[in-house]
């Protein structure tokens, strides 16, 4: 299995996910936790502070790669398409996603991905993901 | 449906070019044309969004967040007295490799309005290929319903 070290090196190369500065924090053949760091540019209501929506969606994608293929070279697992339903208002603060792999074909894989802040159990969002393996 | 004033699309283009901060602004949004019918957006090139190395492919996730912003931006115009919107969910599809230096332009409608939820759709091409869409997508936002309007609400602390 790859090291946290060297996935993060190959996060960091990655110039949209250097935008959405997170990084990689646990790592097995079917999982990945990740933590990004709140950025100005990640607002999406510049009243209330929130997070984009599409900065959710596209963190969790980016973690759902990850837990797909940790040891991409070039650039991240292809995606197909997916669906996210937003539960809770993303505030000013880390935001957490963990993506677990629910089926990995030969040419498909399946993700669900949860984020979430201050507590596990308070769900941001929650999104399913395809991946293209070939 | 009627075209909305010419005043109240430039009061739209100012509020979107005057939020300061944040993604929308980041994305450097521009509005094209704008009617209760639907919206087209251009996003300038911008290598921040990309996944590989010589910055020529862009990642899923910022047409995902393109077509969240625009769906907003297609309420706002379409729907009469909206003082919050959230999105509920998102489906989108990514149709080919997103891999140009062009403009990306987005179009988007909301094609059905209740009381409490507006439906959207939206698709993606980059500048020049309307005949090779790259991204299609589809949302439902939770609307709640005020005498003052999100719009009215963000623009007359502009008006000064």
């Amino acid at each position: 299995m790859i090291d946290l070290q060297t996935v993060n090196a190959n996060v960091f190369r990655v110039p949209f996910f250097r935008f959405l500065n997170f990084e990689v924090q646990s790592l097995d053949s079917l999982h990945a936790v990740a933590e990004m760091t709140f950025e100005t540019r990640h607002i999406g209501n510049p009243v209330m502070d929130h997070y984009h929506g599409g900065i959710i969606a596209s963190f969790m994608e980016a973690t759902a790669a990850i837990a797909v293929h940790p040891d991409f070279t070039e650039v991240p697992a292809k995606p197909i398409n997916l669906t996210v339903d937003y539960l809770r208002p993303g505030v000013k603060g880390p935001l957490y996603a963990r993506a677990n792999v629910t089926r990995k074909g030969r040419r498909i894989a399946s993700v669900s991905v949860n984020s979430w802040q201050t507590d596990q159990e308070k769900t941001i969002a929650e999104g399913l993901y395809h991946f293209l393996l070939v | 449906m009627a075209d909305i004033s010419k005043e109240k699309m430039e009061q739209i283009a100012q509020m979107w070019n005057a939020r300061g901060k944040g993604l929308i602004t980041h994305m450097a949004l521009e509005i094209e044309e704008v009617s209760s019918d639907g919206v087209r957006v251009r996003m300038p090139f911008n290598p921040d969004f990309c996944v590989d190395k010589d910055q020529t492919l862009l990642h899923g996730g910022i047409l995902t967040a393109l077509l969240d912003s625009v769906f907003g931006l297609a309420n706002f115009v379409a729907i009469e007295k909206v003082s919050t919107m959230a999105t509920l969910d998102l489906r989108v599809d990514y149709l080919r490799a997103a891999r140009s230096r062009a403009d990306v332009i987005v179009n988007a409608h909301c094609f059905r309005q209740t009381r409490h939820i507006a439906f959207n759709a939206g698709s993606i091409w980059f500048d020049g290929h309307e005949e090779a869409e790259i991204a299609r997508g589809t949302a439902s936002f939770a609307l709640t319903r005020g005498d003052v309007s999100m719009f009215e609400a963000m623009t007359k602390g502009k008006a000064s």
